[in-house]
């Protein structure tokens, strides 16, 4: 025989289920203000004006040119060379900021003095606390080629340059992208190797005790147990990194300012540079060249969501 | 005297009195009755920011006189100022002139700031000068030829006619007050001076073996510099800015002046740097020579401002590596600062090219006013109290614990003042006439839109030529200036 429940007995539950969903609604609506007032309008504002031929210095309001900003764009070879040059960049500066700090959380974790391994944790987060600016200024100074400590440490003391060949650090050198590739890799170091950390004392010990009594070396356990079960940071640590490698601005104006021929003159510098100096401040022009660089990073976002996804 | 000039003459020394505090706005008004130009005192009245009655401003009378439009209600309660005046400073103003300090103790209730400019940016002002709104009355740090063009055009400035005095206006250096004026307006009240010229270290040279005088052409220049690279004297024989405005183009003038060009279909009617006009060729080939003489790192980059500041060449002349330096005065004054002997610098005027026009260029950081500031009669009277505040000049012109900045006041009275006092801190720099005398042949870089940045999106391209990877000068410099032209049609 069929058994049908009473409706007065699921509308209350209904109702309930419903209030309980739009008071959680209530809760997110801070962060659901903050999100579409600082970044879904802005995104939406410059998405709007990439479809403009706007300058920011001149009065008249923008007219509608449909897709020559973009078309203007993808013709335009310093913007080509701005996107090489910060591709090239993200090559250096990935597998540093990743396989470093690996190496040093898996280092971190073999601790077994619970207050050395505080104490290593702490040594490892300074940098991290350190204001950008400052570091900037650091190693600036770091790589001067005139004051600088490394210079003068080999010029000086190890004697392997001169004044005159000694190594250019920043500026128009091949050398540049490296070094601020290595000061990337510092300044994030601690703030990485905990990333690495919380991974590594996710796994469960059991893995290792198993793979131990199944004859398994240091190397083997690292490679088969420890790196798999690690699939989720790389992905997280590899798209934000890549996300922040190619968008790099700060540095680089500063190891090179607005000289087109450094190789710190990258897309995002060109941006900034049309978008605020250049001319009457071409912006619509400077949105598409922002957007064509976004969708570029999107697409190889979604080939590292897809090379790192979980193959459980 | 007509009874126009005469009534020109009160209604000067009324409104001096007024804008002094001397006199009410009442008592104005009542003087200006009295001589029978009531009208006229209503009109000026609006110009100094109180609320005037809706009449049309006198005719006649007045026609001659420097009082404006009636302004609008806006204006007319921006200029007489709700909040303190608040004048804003590039960083290194502030850095350079302690003098500043005691000149903004005397105005009660100022709101001094620094202003967010790092790298030239003005987008700041300009974002507020669109919404019509100025968290700032007057912006001390502008460079006529680098940003003034973009803030005029983004109609976030207004000219300082209305608010100068006419003494003061007429006392402003002629050249200077060319470089500051835009279709007739002053935009830029003309503050602290800087002429490129050149400088070197005695305690180098003398060990090299060369005479105590500065070179005079640039044979001589490029020769003396070989002489010490080739007696050990120092690392490197000469140095320079690599920055275009700071060498390429006053090299330039040294050979000749008029290298400047209208590009077709510019409609700003401004002429921009000819890259390829034979002097400026020939200007490029000097600065390769001097590179061959320089450091290894001259054309990198600076540290701040965007690579702008702190550059290599700054570096080289502070650690005494270099003995011959092309620069405005205050870099080579600066540096020498932290010598041993700071004696030991001599400055003079940029060498000459031979048979050339001897001169060089020159620049003033000035102040702009907020079109939508407020406090517009009391910022003119701050300009003023700065302008010819004594212990500025002499900390700038000998120095102070704040370094040696060496800028110099772009004022006739000023500097008639300080030479007639000749007093005896004056006396010990040398340089100042020497300085003063190219300024009499410098001249400004055109205040193009593109004025900076010409240079700046031609500097990676010349410098193919000074790093050998191009042989031939004219070729770089033709794609310097194909690179500007594309850009300057590009901004429309």
């Amino acid at each position: 025989m069929a058994t049908t429940f009473p409706t007065t007995v699921a509308r209350p539950r209904r109702r309930w289920h419903e209030l309980k969903h739009s008071v959680n609604w209530l809760y997110l609506l801070p962060a659901l203000l903050f999100f579409i007032g600082y970044q879904l309008y802005p995104l939406l504002q410059v998405l709007y004006i990439s479809f403009t031929d706007y300058r920011y210095l001149r009065p008249d309001p923008p007219n509608f040119v449909g897709l020559e900003n973009f078309s203007n764009a993808l013709a335009d070879p310093i913007f080509w060379t701005g996107l090489w040059r910060a591709a090239i960049f993200t090559a250096i500066f990935l597998p540093g900021v990743i396989f470093i700090p690996l190496f040093v959380a898996i280092l971190v974790d073999r601790v077994q003095n619970a207050t050395l391994s505080t104490l290593y944790r702490l040594i490892l987060l300074i940098p991290a606390v350190i204001p950008g600016p400052m570091i900037f200024v650091l190693w600036r100074w770091l790589y001067d080629f005139e004051v600088g400590p490394i210079n003068v440490i080999l010029i000086n003391y190890l004697h392997l340059f001169d004044y005159r060949n000694a190594p250019q650090w920043v500026g128009d050198s091949p050398l540049t992208l490296p070094a601020v590739a290595i000061m990337e890799w510092w300044w994030g170091l601690g703030y990485h190797t905990m990333f690495f950390l919380a991974g590594l004392a996710a796994i469960p010990k059991e893995l290792f005790e198993s793979a131990r009594v199944d004859g398994a070396n240091e190397w083997q356990m690292f490679w088969h147990v420890t790196l798999p079960r690690l699939r989720p940071i790389f992905l997280i640590l590899v798209v934000l990194r890549f996300g922040s490698a190619m968008a790099v601005i700060d540095e680089f104006l500063i190891m090179g300012g607005f000289n087109r021929s450094m190789p710190t003159y990258t897309w995002t510098v060109y941006m900034w540079h049309l978008g605020f100096q250049l001319g009457d401040w071409p912006q619509g022009y400077a949105a598409a060249i922002g957007w064509i660089g976004a969708i570029s990073m999107l697409v190889v976002v979604a080939a590292l969501f897809y090379i790192f996804r979980n193959q459980d | 005297m007509k009874r126009k000039d005469e009534e020109f003459l009160i209604q000067e020394l009324l409104r001096s009195q007024l804008r002094r505090g001397e006199i009410s706005r009442r008592q104005f008004l009542q003087n200006m009755i009295v001589a029978g130009m009531g009208l006229g005192g209503v009109s000026v009245l609006s110009s100094c920011g109180g609320t005037a009655p809706a009449t049309p401003a006198a005719p006649a009378a007045t026609e001659e006189a420097a009082a404006p439009a009636a302004a609008t209600e806006e204006a007319v309660a921006a200029a007489s100022g709700t909040r303190p005046l608040t004048p804003t400073f590039y960083q290194w103003i502030v850095d350079l002139h302690p003098g500043l300090k005691a000149v903004n103790e005397s105005f009660a209730d100022l709101n001094f700031q620094i202003a967010p400019v790092a790298g030239f940016d003005v987008a700041r002002f300009v974002a507020e000068g669109k919404n019509k709104e100025s968290t700032w009355d007057v912006y001390v740090g502008m460079t006529p030829f680098v940003e003034m063009a973009a803030l005029i055009k983004a109609d976030v400035i207004e000219p300082w006619d209305n608010y100068i005095p006419k003494d003061v206006l007429d006392d402003i250096i002629p050249s200077i007050r060319e470089e500051c004026t835009v279709n007739g307006k002053l935009y830029s009240w003309p503050f602290l001076l800087d002429i490129i010229v050149q400088g070197y270290n005695t305690s180098i040279t003398s060990k090299a073996g060369l005479p105590d005088t500065p070179p005079a052409d640039w044979d001589e220049y490029l020769a003396n510099s070989k002489a010490v690279l080739d007696s050990g004297a120092a690392r490197y024989g000469c140095t320079f800015d690599a920055h275009g405005w700071r060498s390429l183009c006053p090299i330039t003038h040294s050979i000749n002046t008029d290298i400047y060009y209208m590009l077709d279909g510019d409609a700003s009617g401004v002429p921009l740097y000819d890259f390829t006009h034979d002097d400026a060729i020939a200007a490029l080939e000097i600065m390769k020579q001097m590179l061959d003489l320089s450091s290894a790192n001259a054309l990198q980059p600076g540290t701040t401002d965007g690579g702008v500041n702190q550059t290599p060449d700054e570096v080289a002349f502070a650690a005494q590596q270099v003995a011959y330096y092309i620069k405005y005065q205050n870099a080579p004054l600066r540096m020498a600062g932290t010598w041993t002997d700071p004696t030991a610098l001599r400055l003079g005027a940029l060498p000459k090219a031979k048979g050339g026009a001897g001169s060089t260029v020159f620049w003033t950081t000035g102040a702009c006013l907020f079109k939508w500031g407020q406090n517009k009669e009391k910022a003119a009277e701050y300009m003023k109290a700065l302008t010819y505040d004594a212990q500025i000049w002499k900390d700038s012109i000998a120095g102070s614990s704040s370094g040696h900045p060496g800028q110099l006041p772009p004022f006739l009275s000023v500097n008639e003042a300080l030479q007639k006092e000749n007093a005896d801190w004056f006396q010990k720099e040398t340089w100042v006439p020497l300085v003063f005398e190219q300024l009499k042949v410098a001249k400004a870089i055109p205040n193009h839109a593109f004025g900076l940045q010409q240079f700046i999106i031609g500097q990676p391209i010349w410098e193919k030529y000074l790093k050998g990877e191009v042989s031939d000068p004219k070729v770089a410099m033709q794609e310097a200036k194909d690179a500007v032209a594309a850009e300057v049609k590009k901004a429309g």
